[in-house]
């Protein structure tokens, strides 16, 4: 057949006008747009049974009660309790997020061996088999002492099991994560006498005075502050923040007054002064429940703390600190609280004891909307271990921390002597160091000194379900589970004012070949044998806890948490069982020296002020959700923004987003700079919680960390007391 | 059974109890699948149906003072469920619903055109620009009662819609027609630790947002209570969201009603 | 080589030249299809649009070429309808222009939305009560009317001509052309008003909110006004280019003078239409959403949009060439009327540049600042990629179709010619 153009043209058209008019081309359009909704790479969540299991948050002291939500065995959400003493509900933003930490594609999958500097895969057994071996090299060669454990909390069952085996294999060290508890819990115990933590009774309190303490950016439980604070307000109470800069809380506050940083403990003094000298102390409490007042008016009257001075001091007018002082002294239910930011750091003892001081000479102590001690949970009551002469000439060395000795007396564990201890001596003093919390090559101040003074330890284990910055340093990753995938006791919530237990429960079955921190330590000591293996009869930590708590256990079990809710204050514990102002432990206390900040003021004219927020974590990976939550005042693309304020940046030269090198005397770090007039001039407000080395693409490398810039500042006690040091900006 | 009468769901957040902790936002992203991305610090590439505005006094050292002001969907009735979004929307993928007062989003129908992000003052419609990624197992985190939105298409706060779905089957099977208060409430209410948010029926004078904002429903549910405002009352656009505050910066702050009559 | 293709009595260039020509155009053509894919590929992220910025360059362009493309409607409703004959010199031109333009406006719209696959719910799923609607539906109709007044055209081609079939349909159709005329006028009266409307009807919105009549805001007259009015002004501008760029006069200059005048009283009467509306707007429509006038020009970074912007928009590019237009003394001044309708091209422009950038810029919420936008490569390659596929068209269009009646009049071939 001859095709010809007319042909042909009446073949093209003719066949476009057919297609055109089939069903063909309409099919095709709707079948393409069915595709666009039902596109192969958008995932679609499969359906199921929803269900929910009560469980306890432990991804900070807390403490909250949550409700996980489970479609068949996929968690989809945590949601607060609304049936929990602590929380009522409420969740703090991580709380919420924690279902990504479960799902995160970055958690350890199985126990890790550091060969040739980088991870390899092993076998639990190959893994607990090399350790124990280790152990017990060092313990044959006498020198048990030089283990040492890094634990997140010194309660609770795992925390007992991990104390009963250093104490039996015969070490000291066991070491708990630094926090403003240290300080508080010292505090209760020179004036008490009581071996308690101290909880707050925010909820009842009138006037609540905050020295720093970032009450809305994680101190305490975060859903009990936040509640205790909303109602403060409904009561028409007052609520004063002194901080430098406008912190959220000092943004909720009634009042914020903006002190020079470091100041505080200085204010507290004012604040007594004035109480003391206007005669304006609760007199019935102080008469009838305290003694060694005198020792205090010695102190706290000389002119170093009359008004004028404290006010030259703080910065704040002297009319201010009289007026705040009176307000306080003259509220129905005033409460003093310290702990700077979220209360990771210690702080110093005396600034501590100053804001108690204060609490006892309005009457706040051990009384409804006080400072309560809340004693420690006595559940865990494991008959003695017996030990044999190694462990028992181990327990006799002094703690590698300096703890209890001679210069640090008071304190319990020292964390932050850690790095100082290893930096000494030929060898390092601790040989095989177990962290299994606290994440301290990325939460100790002075990054770089810390990770040298890890990098001797010849044996660094880490029990960490994510590689963290420690993780990522040691020579043995044995992960832990998630909180969602195992069981734990919780004794106690962080600042909650009654005793508390709760319950962490499996929610699904562990992901990973992972392995509960009590379970690694019942298997060692069963490798290790002999009286190692003779103290821990319990063939897991499951069976340990369900025989520990015996008779709670079914209560617990079943409601999650047990409250004492008949718990009233316990007397005073003293000798005089009365709150003592002054005692012979305090004595060497008495005079006030506040801690200035590291670094010469000539050379580095600004100070450098970290600050927590309650959406970065200290310790943990911050999960993806916080980090979009983020605010852009704090993080833009990579670089942290830093606060400081119009007339510090105009001095300088500087304008509001510009990019800065940000130096202190321990580094420096690139930064991009937010102009605030919610800051004391002369000052650098950093988040912490940025710069990390390890975790997830969501986190890592964006920003620089506070704790690489700062200063490691010993108290006279021994605790941390950093608050801050000194800086400088330059153009980057 | 009686036919159940037409709900107003509406929400008030407390400024002065707010601390702009951003639990709301994340118990939002963990309800309605937000997408997360590598880079998330440009909020304005960023799907966040709950944002969390920072508002100044705009003073000096040391008389500055700072609010937080979250911001879901502000569900507008407008003039007869006319709210400034429903009506631009060429596809019929968004729609006021005259039963509950919520402001729903079809994903599968929208094609993107954006006319409602421009359309809405407060910037609570976004735009999927990326494909929607998790990371490899997090998406096992995914609730299977919310759709994961695809690129190219807006979305925006539904009030927890498929919770007020999952409240009302429970009571159908129970054989009842209507919800008690605390049965619907979104995610973000339950969340927050500061109890700042209250979310119920502001036609129903038991349910607490009601008692809080005393609406005047004839006019556009005007808050009678003086100390409760909304976000540009003036533009008509009669929002179900209302914001307390004791503090008159922060009314003056949020909206620009008292200080331009 | 392709003479046989060049209509009858008039000279074109080599096709070397044309070729050349046709591939530097294309060039810049294929960076906008190469922006295009990347866009349908790997989305609307390539753009520098964000949550504040939903309408942005692209919406722009296409109000603002719908707006120049108005031209077609209104010579044809001059032409046709109206009955000013001697405009049949230019129509074809008209036609061609609004054919690119509108054209080029469904393109830009098929790439700006997120969806491009399920564009076509807006007719399936259609919302009557949005102004996009009546845009989507009102612009296709008319594309497609259009079509019909530019195929004829299509058909005059030497070539096509003596297929009968073709001749006779080409006949056919110029004598139906009337109909279309009014048809188009119709469907542009609406599709030019609802994009007024679009940005009108924004009541969360008190940059581009109107009041108005009806359903109709303010806008949505305007819009079209001012599309009469600067649509033939593109079509004398670009006229006025293609004569520069040919070397050769086109079209007599009564032509584009009655043309210019008409041009130049609608401007007027839009740009004082506009003026009231102004006036209105900031004394009356804004202050009662609770904004004055130096809200939305003020404060913002780097003044972008301050005052100048409305002074330019009415003034410099409004009130200025429609007094010029009007005046006789300039119209016969090439140069000066080549400044007039390029300043009314560019008011067109800068009305919808601001009915849609500005608008968002704005602040709205009182704790906000005002948003920034930048078009990203993409974005302006893939708004370049219709101007170029339109000076394609126009080139071929003009190369192989008898375009301009009067060329062979005012471009005597020398000797005896082809």
């Amino acid at each position: 057949m001859k095709i010809d153009r007319r042909s042909f043209l009446a073949f093209v058209f003719g066949g476009a006008a057919g297609t055109a008019l089939s069903p063909l081309p309409w099919k095709l359009t709707d079948d393409i747009s069915i595709w666009t909704q039902n596109w192969p790479w958008t995932p679609v969540p499969p359906k199921g049974e929803t269900t929910y299991v009560a469980s306890t948050c432990t991804l900070c002291p807390g403490g909250c009660g949550i409700r996980v939500r489970r479609v068949e065995d996929r968690v989809v959400k945590i949601e607060g309790r609304s049936d929990h003493p602590v929380n009522r509900g409420g969740i703090c933003p991580l709380g919420a997020a924690g279902v990504q930490l479960l799902y995160s594609p970055w958690r350890v999958r199985q126990p890790l061996k550091k060969v040739d500097g980088r991870f390899v895969p092993v076998s639990w057994d190959q893994a607990i088999g090399e350790i124990a071996g280790e152990l017990r090299e060092l313990r044959e060669a006498g020198a048990p002492e030089a283990v040492a454990w890094i634990a997140e909390t010194d309660r609770g069952t795992t925390a007992e099991l991990i104390r009963r085996f250093l104490t039996v294999y015969g070490s000291p060290n066991f070491i708990r994560t630094p926090s403003a508890q240290d300080a508080w819990e010292t505090a209760l115990y020179l004036t008490q006498g009581q071996r308690a933590t101290a909880g707050f009774d925010l909820e009842r309190v009138s006037f609540l005075l905050s020295l720093g303490s970032g009450l809305l950016e994680g101190w305490g439980a975060p859903p009990f502050v936040f509640r205790a604070c909303g109602a403060l307000q409904d009561r028409n109470g007052r609520f004063v923040q002194l901080e430098p800069r406008l912190s959220k809380t000092a943004a909720k506050a009634h009042q914020w007054l903006p002190l020079q940083p470091g100041t505080e403990g200085t204010l507290a003094f004012g604040l007594i002064h004035v109480i003391l000298k206007e005669g304006l102390e609760r007199k019935p409490f102080v008469a009838t429940r305290t003694a060694g007042l005198e020792d205090l008016k010695r102190n706290a009257l000389r002119e170093a703390f009359a008004p004028e001075a404290v006010a030259q001091a703080t910065g704040l007018e002297a009319k201010t600190v009289v007026e705040l002082a009176r307000a306080f002294a003259a509220a129905e239910r005033p409460l003093a609280v310290c702990g700077r930011g979220a209360g990771r750091v210690p702080g110093g003892l005396q600034e501590t004891l100053a804001v108690h001081f204060l609490n006892a000479l309005v009457g706040s102590v051990n009384v409804e909307g006080g400072v309560i001690a809340v004693p420690e949970p006595e559940y865990i009551r494991w008959p003695e271990p017996e030990m044999d002469a190694v462990a028992s000439q181990g327990m006799q060395t002094p703690r590698v921390d300096g703890a209890g000795s001679e210069r640090y007396p008071l304190a319990r564990y020292l964390l932050n002597r850690l790095p100082e201890a290893l930096l000494q001596g030929e060898k390092p003093a601790v040989r095989i160091l177990f962290v299994s919390g606290g994440n301290p090559l990325y939460s100790l101040p002075d990054s770089e000194r810390t990770a040298k003074a890890f990098s001797r330890i010849p044996l660094l284990v880490s029990l960490s379900p994510f590689l963290d910055e420690t993780a990522a340093a040691a020579h043995y990753v044995l992960p832990a589970p998630t909180y969602l995938e195992r069981w734990e006791d919780v004794p106690g919530a962080a600042g909650f004012p009654k005793p508390l237990i709760g319950l962490v429960r499996p929610v699904v079955a562990p992901r990973l070949a992972t392995m509960p921190t009590g379970d690694v330590v019942i298997r060692l000591a069963q490798r290790l044998g002999g009286t190692l293996r003779a103290a821990f009869p319990w063939e897991s930590h499951e069976v340990c806890l369900r025989q520990t708590l015996a008779a709670a256990w079914e209560p617990l079990r079943k409601n999650g948490f047990v409250l004492d809710e008949s718990f009233r204050p316990q007397p005073f514990e003293t000798a005089s069982r009365k709150f003592e102002f002054g005692n012979a432990e305090l004595k060497p206390l008495a005079e006030f020296r506040p801690h200035p900040a590291p670094g010469d003021p000539g050379v580095f004219k600004l100070t450098l002020v970290p600050y927590d927020s309650l959406r970065l974590t200290a310790a943990l990976g911050t999960p993806p959700f916080l980090v979009k939550a983020l605010e852009s005042e704090i993080l833009w693309k990579n670089d942290i923004r830093v606060e400081i304020h119009p007339q510090t940046a105009r001095d300088l030269g500087l304008a509001d987003g510009a990019d800065a090198r940000l130096i202190t005397p321990r580094g420096e770090a690139r930064v991009k700079l937010y102009l605030t007039e919610g800051i004391r001039p002369g000052l650098v407000g950093m988040a912490r919680g940025l710069g990390r080395g390890a975790h997830d693409r969501y986190l890592a490398g964006k920003g620089a960390s506070a704790n690489r810039l700062l200063a490691a500042v010993e108290d006279s006690s021994g605790f941390e007391a950093g608050w801050g040091i000194r800086a400088r900006l330059e153009r980057a | 059974m009686d036919q159940p009468k037409n709900k107003r769901y509406g929400m008030v957040i407390d400024l002065d109890k707010c601390t702009g902790c951003g639990a709301c936002m994340v118990a939002c992203m963990a309800e309605n699948n937000i997408p997360f991305r590598d880079d998330d610090t440009d909020k304005l590439l960023s799907v966040s149906w709950m944002h969390v505005y920072r508002l100044s006094n705009g003073k000096p050292f040391p008389h500055a003072e700072e609010c937080f002001l979250p911001r879901p969907c502000q569900h507008c009735e407008g003039e007869h469920g006319h709210s400034p979004c429903v009506s631009v929307c060429p596809a019929t993928a968004t729609d006021y619903d005259m039963h509950t007062g919520i402001v729903s989003q079809i994903y599968t129908r929208c094609f993107g055109c954006r006319y409602c992000m421009a359309a809405c003052p407060y910037h609570v419609r976004q735009f999927n620009w990326w494909d929607p990624v998790w990371p490899e197992g997090m998406e096992r985190a995914l609730n299977p009662d919310v759709s994961v939105r695809m690129r190219g298409v807006v979305e925006k706060c539904s009030f927890c819609y498929s919770r007020y779905q999952t409240a009302l089957n429970r009571a159908y099977l129970e054989g009842r027609r209507e919800l008690s208060e605390e049965e619907y409430q979104t995610a973000c209410t339950q969340a927050c630790p500061a109890g700042a948010i209250v979310f119920g029926d502001l036609n129903n004078p038991a349910h607490r947002v009601h008692q809080i904002v005393k609406p005047d429903l004839a006019h556009g549910g005007r808050p009678r209570n003086p100390k409760v405002f909304r976000l540009l009352e003036r533009l008509g656009t009669h929002p179900k969201v209302y914001y307390l505050t004791r503090r008159d910066w922060v009314r003056r702050a949020g909206d620009n009603e008292i200080q331009k009559t | 080589m392709d003479s046989a293709l060049i209509p009858k009595g008039v000279e074109r260039c080599p096709l070397g030249r044309f070729l050349v020509f046709i591939a530097v155009v294309g060039a810049v053509l294929l960076w906008g299809v190469v922006a295009m894919f990347l866009i349908y590929i790997k989305g609307l992220n390539q753009t520098n649009m964000n949550n504040a910025y939903g309408f942005a360059l692209w919406i722009w362009a296409d109000l603002a070429v719908i707006a120049l493309g108005g031209g077609a409607f209104f010579t044809g409703l001059l032409r046709y309808i109206i009955g000013k004959d001697e405009l049949k010199n230019i129509i074809n031109y008209a036609v061609l222009i609004g054919f690119v333009c509108y054209s080029s406006a469904l393109l830009i719209l098929a790439i700006d939305v997120g969806q491009p696959l399920r564009a076509w719910f807006i007719f399936w799923h259609a919302n009557v009560h949005s102004m996009l609607t009546e845009v989507a539906f009102c612009l296709t109709c008319y594309f497609i009317v259009l079509t019909i007044e530019y195929v004829p055209l299509m058909l005059e081609n030497r070539q096509l001509q003596r297929v009968t079939f073709f001749r006779h349909l080409a006949h056919n159709m110029h004598g139906i052309m009337a109909v279309f005329a009014a048809t188009g006028a119709f469907l542009s009266f609406f599709h030019q008003g609802s994009l007024g409307g679009v940005s009108g009807v924004l009541y969360g919105r008190p940059f581009g909110f109107r009041s108005g009549i009806g359903i109709w805001p303010w806008t949505f007259f305007l819009y079209t006004w001012s599309a009469a009015a600067c649509g033939p002004c593109f079509t004398i501008l670009v006229t006025r280019i293609t004569e520069m760029a040919t070397r050769k006069k086109l079209v007599k200059d009564n032509v584009i003078d009655l043309l210019a005048k008409i041009a130049g009283w609608m401007l007027l009467t839009y740009i004082t239409a506009k003026i009231v509306d102004t006036v209105y707007w900031a004394a009356v429509t804004a202050p009662a959403m609770g904004f004055t006038l130096l809200d939305f020009y003020t404060n913002n970074p780097g003044s972008a949009y301050g005052l100048w912007i409305l002074i330019a928009e009415v003034g410099i590019c409004g009130v200025l060439p429609a007094l010029m237009l009007v005046s006789a003394s300039v119209r016969r001044n090439p140069r000066l009327l080549f400044l007039a309708v390029l300043l009314a091209v560019l008011g067109a422009c800068l009305n919808r540049w601001v009915m849609i950038l500005q608008m968002q810029a704005v602040p709205v919420l009182p704790f906000e600042k005002w948003f920034t936008y930048l078009p990203s490569w993409q974005e302006i390659a893939t708004t370049i990629l219709p101007v170029a596929y339109g000076i394609i068209l126009i080139a071929f269009s003009y190369r192989y179709l008898p375009i301009f009646p009067q060329e062979p009049e005012l471009n005597p071939l020398p000797e005896g010619g082809r």
